[in-house]
This record gives C-alpha cells, structure tokens and sequence, in this order.
C-alpha cells in the first residue's frame, strides 16, 4: 500500500479512523435524496435546445402550405458530404423551377447545419435541421431520405421492417 | 425411535430445510432489487421502474428470464467439470445456513415444538469456516473448466483473496470464542445477553478486521477482482448462462446473507433487541409490532420518493403512516396480536433487522468505493488484517485474563 507517511497529528488521526472513508458513504448517502436527473426514455425525453441540430428536413410554407424549395440547388452546392441529391425541372408556365425529387442521405450526412445558411427562401429556409434524432433502421436504403419523408417527417409505421 | 420423536428428529428439519430452500431465492432476488434500487439512488438515476410498480416485479422477470435462457457451455471446455463447479459452489453455500439461528425460543405449530433454526451443534462457528472455505472449489473448477483466460485469472484471483481472507476472519471471530468459551451459535447469543452487551463494543477491532475479512471472502467491492469487469469481464463465471450463472449467483448472495448473518450472531446479539438486560426496554419485546410497519411505510416512501424528488418527505411520511398503523395494531389488539407473546417472532424481526443493515452496509460499499488494486489487496490483508486480528487475540486474551 502507496501510504505517505503521517506528518502531523491530524494526518495521523485521518489515517487511523479512515477519515476519508467515512466521507465517501456520507456523499453517497446524501445523495440517495436528490432527485433524479435521469429520464425514462421512451415514455419521456429530454427537452431539446431550440438550436438542436437534428436531421435536416424540409418544410412547407407556414401560411399557404405551398412547397417552399425553390430548387435553385445551394444546398446540394455547399454540402461538404455531397448528401444531397436534387433533380428539378421547368415549371410548366416557364417560372422558375420545381423539385422533382430531393434526396439527402443521412448514412453521409454530417450534420452541419452548413445546407441551412444558404437557403434564400422566405419567410423561413425551405431546408432546416429539424428536432429529429431517431433514424435507427434495419436497411442501408432506409438512409436515403425522399421527398415525401422530408417533407412529412418519419412516420413511425415506417420504423418497421 | 417412537414416532413423535421420528417426526421431531427428521420430518421437522427437513421441512425447515424445504421452508429456507424455497423462500431464500425469493429473498435473493428481491434483495437484487434493492441493491439495484440503492445503487441506482445513489448515482442520482432511477433504477428499475418498468417491471410492475415502482420495479417491484422487476425480480420475478429476471428470474423467468435466467431459467429460459438458453444455457450455453463452451465447445472446448471440461463439460462434467463445467457443470459441477456451479453446483460445487451452492451447496457449502446453502448449507452455512443449517447452523445459523434466527431466533432461540421454540414455538409451537400444528402441536409439534419446532425451533427457529435448523439446528444447533457445539463447534458452529468452526462448522461455517470450514464449510465457507469449500465454496473455493466451485470457483477455481468453473475457472479452470472454462478453459478461458478471463475465467481462469478470475478463479486464481478469487482464490488466492478467500484463502488470504481466512485467516483475519478466522483470528477475528477467536475473540469472541475466547470471551464465550463455547462455539454454538445459540451459546454465543446467550452469553450476550448474560453479559447485557453486544460483542461489538469489546470486540470493536474484531468486528472491523471480521466485517471487512467478511467483504472480502464473499468477493464483494472494493474487493471484487476476481469479477473486475473492466480486466476480466466477469471473472471466473464469463463463460456461464442461464440457470449455472443463477446458481452462482445464488451462492454469492446466500454468501452475503450468511456473513451477514454471522456477524448479526457473534457482534450484535443476534435475535437479542438493544440492551437486552434493561428491563425498562422490555416492550421493544413486541417491537417488531411498530417497528415492523415503520420499517416498511418508510421503505415505500423512499421508493416513491425518488421519482417526485422530494427528498427525505415521503420517506418520513412512510415511516410516520407506518408507525400510525403499528401503534393502532398494538392499542387495538387485532387478533390479539399485542398481548400475543411471541419471543420468536420477536427474535426474528430483531435478527432479519440487523441483518438487512450489514446487507445494506455491502451496497453502501458497492456505491461508493472503488476496486482495490491486487497487490493492495494483498498488504491490506496480509499486512494490517492479519497483525490486527492476532493483536486482538491478544488483547482479548489478556484481558480475561485481567479480570480473572
């Protein structure tokens, strides 16, 4: 046993009745009463800051519920995992253009947020890092999000094999 | 050999052996969710909830869980040694408990005189060191027929710290043997209350070098290296499943029980209640009655408490509704239970209290300290234990022989 040489009365007497010891099961006792900070997750889950970055997904306009992408491509541009996969067309009155498919695959996805910042769309960014963080599945193909998924968000029925 | 003397002598004891058989696995698995509950408090977390209310159910799942389980032995292990050391473990485990008294007045059920323990023999204390140190050879077997490197650094650790263990413990219970002159776990509880004093005050250091010998032989933190999860996965029973890891489970625990139980004998008067001798005490003779409920209010509310984060609140308003309903029993006399006299149900109740603190005091330990270093745990035993056990001897020896 490494034991320094007591110097002293008080290390003695620390030494002799195990001082430290008794500290040990006096903390653990005490905080047998403290509340728990742990919680039971699937019945309860942990608030999440407003700023969490969860899977990006994409979003609706919030008054007329029209798509808001605008398939100008910046996102697919900046993404440094190149996860992103647009494909769009003409719109038919020659305006614009419009999303034919979106594809983000999450096995690449590094969660930087970084597909956000550039997004012109108004009022709000038409790709945005959502509160999401179960993305458990059985495929590798269950990993490529399309569009119908961005949009919606998981449905839980899908979890399923 | 007439017939009530048949049935006194054989049919009796072999009942009791069914009776500690069958409730002492429902005891073990609940006294697991007690560890898992306490250990879980004290790391701020909240423990198994899922299993009925509050986890109370939690032990019957694990139960039916470790007898399905598939019950796998390793394709280049010693399969009959393989199979054995589990059982080669329970059984001195198991039969510590023939000789531990739970109370000394004999009662009375369906006419015949029965005795709260299964029985008493004059070299008791001799009886459970030797007994206890069988246990080894379950463990060094189930390391070696593993054929694992884990296992079997499990087993040559596990032995080389119970045989180490031994001699403390064995010097430390000498004391009291001295200060009785008799062996039988019975004769030590009487001298006790002859003596009106529990051992633990004039045995102070060999209670210390016992209780911490005692930690040590049933393989417990700070001294668990033989399982030390980190280095050794889990030691010698890595390779065991299902029903043979329940078994050495079981012993573990039963192991606990009977340290602890030994230690409640020799220490702290056994079924005796505090100062047995100051008659002004004597209706903590039907203590269990008040105590009993308290002991219990107070536990629930400390179940609850946790979840609501309410501190001691719950628990004190356990204890306090307990108490209520124990002092109404005993003013109300239900069935007569008050004035019902009854010194082995009282025994009993003082026995299993102190026995659950010391089992407490082993989860405490769990909760808070860490492992001990092997070579540490070898000085600790060989060089400070050992010295302070035989010191005791000495002391106790003069001592008696002081006072003539």
């Amino acid at each position: 046993m490494d034991v320094k040489p007591a110097s002293g009365l008080r290390e003695f007497v620390k030494m002799l009745f195990l001082l430290e010891l008794w500290v040990g099961l006096w903390v653990t006792l005490k905080n047998q009463f403290r509340p728990h900070i742990t919680v039971e997750y699937p019945k309860e889950r942990v608030e999440l800051s407003p700023r969490f970055r969860g899977v990006p997904r994409l979003r609706f306009h919030p008054e007329n519920g029209e798509e808001l992408c605008i398939a100008c491509h910046l996102c697919e541009t900046v993404c440094p995992d190149n996860c992103i996969h647009i494909v769009s067309e003409k719109k038919p009155d020659g305006k614009g253009k419009r999303l034919v498919s979106f594809e983000i695959n999450y096995e690449r996805c590094c969660f930087c947020g970084l597909c956000v910042d550039p997004c012109p769309t108004k009022p709000l960014t038409a790709i945005y890092m959502s509160h999401d963080y179960e993305m458990a599945d059985f495929k590798r193909e269950g990993f490529v999000a399309p569009l119908k998924t961005l949009l919606n968000g998981m449905d839980p029925k899908d979890y399923k094999e | 050999m007439d017939q009530t003397g048949l049935i006194q002598s054989i049919l009796i004891p072999a009942a009791q052996i069914l009776v500690i058989l069958m409730v002492l696995p429902l005891l073990i698995a609940y006294l697991q969710l007690v560890e898992r509950k306490v250990l879980g408090f004290m790391q701020v977390r909240l423990a198994p909830r899922r299993v009925g209310w509050h986890g109370l159910l939690q032990p019957i799942a694990d139960a039916v869980k470790l007898l399905i389980k598939e019950d796998t032995i390793p394709e280049k292990s010693d399969r009959f040694l393989f199979t054995l050391a589990p059982i080669v473990t329970v059984i001195p485990a198991l039969t510590a408990l023939a000789v531990i008294p739970f109370a000394s007045e004999s009662f009375t059920l369906f006419g015949y005189t029965v005795r709260p323990f299964i029985t008493d023999i004059n070299i008791a204390l001799v009886f459970l060191l030797s007994i206890s140190s069988l246990g080894i050879y379950g463990i060094i077997l189930g390391g070696w027929a593993s054929n694992s490197k884990y296992s079997l650094l499990g087993a040559l650790r596990s032995s080389a710290q119970m045989i180490s263990y031994e001699v403390p413990l064995g010097f430390a219970v000498v004391g009291v043997m001295m200060l009785t002159g008799t062996a039988s776990m019975v004769g030590i509880v009487n001298a006790q209350k002859e003596a009106g004093v529990w051992y633990v005050l004039p045995q102070i250091l060999g209670f210390f070098c016992y209780f911490i010998a005692a930690v040590a032989e049933t393989n417990r933190v700070p001294f668990d290296l033989p399982e030390a999860e980190a280095e050794l996965v889990a030691g010698f029973h890595t390779e065991y499943s299902g029903m043979k890891f329940a078994l050495f489970f079981l012993a573990e625990y039963t192991n606990m029980i009977v340290v602890s139980s030994i230690a409640t004998i020799l220490f702290f008067g056994g079924w005796l209640r505090p100062f047995p001798n100051a008659s002004g005490l004597d209706f903590l003779e039907n203590g269990w009655l008040v105590l009993g409920p308290l002991v219990a209010g107070a536990f629930l509310g400390w179940l609850v408490d946790q979840r609501l984060g309410g501190g001691l609140r719950l628990m004190f308003a356990g204890g306090i509704a307990g108490t209520a309903l124990g002092v109404l029993i005993a003013r109300s006399d239900v069935m007569g239970l008050a004035s019902w006299h009854m010194p082995a149900v009282s025994g009993m109740f003082w026995f299993s209290l102190k026995v659950s603190f010391f089992l407490f005091l082993y989860i405490w330990f769990r909760g808070t300290y860490p492992r001990y270093r092997y070579d540490q745990l070898m000085a600790l035993g060989w060089k400070w234990l050992i010295p302070l056990s035989i010191l005791n001897v000495i002391g106790t020896g003069l001592a008696i022989v002081i006072a003539g």
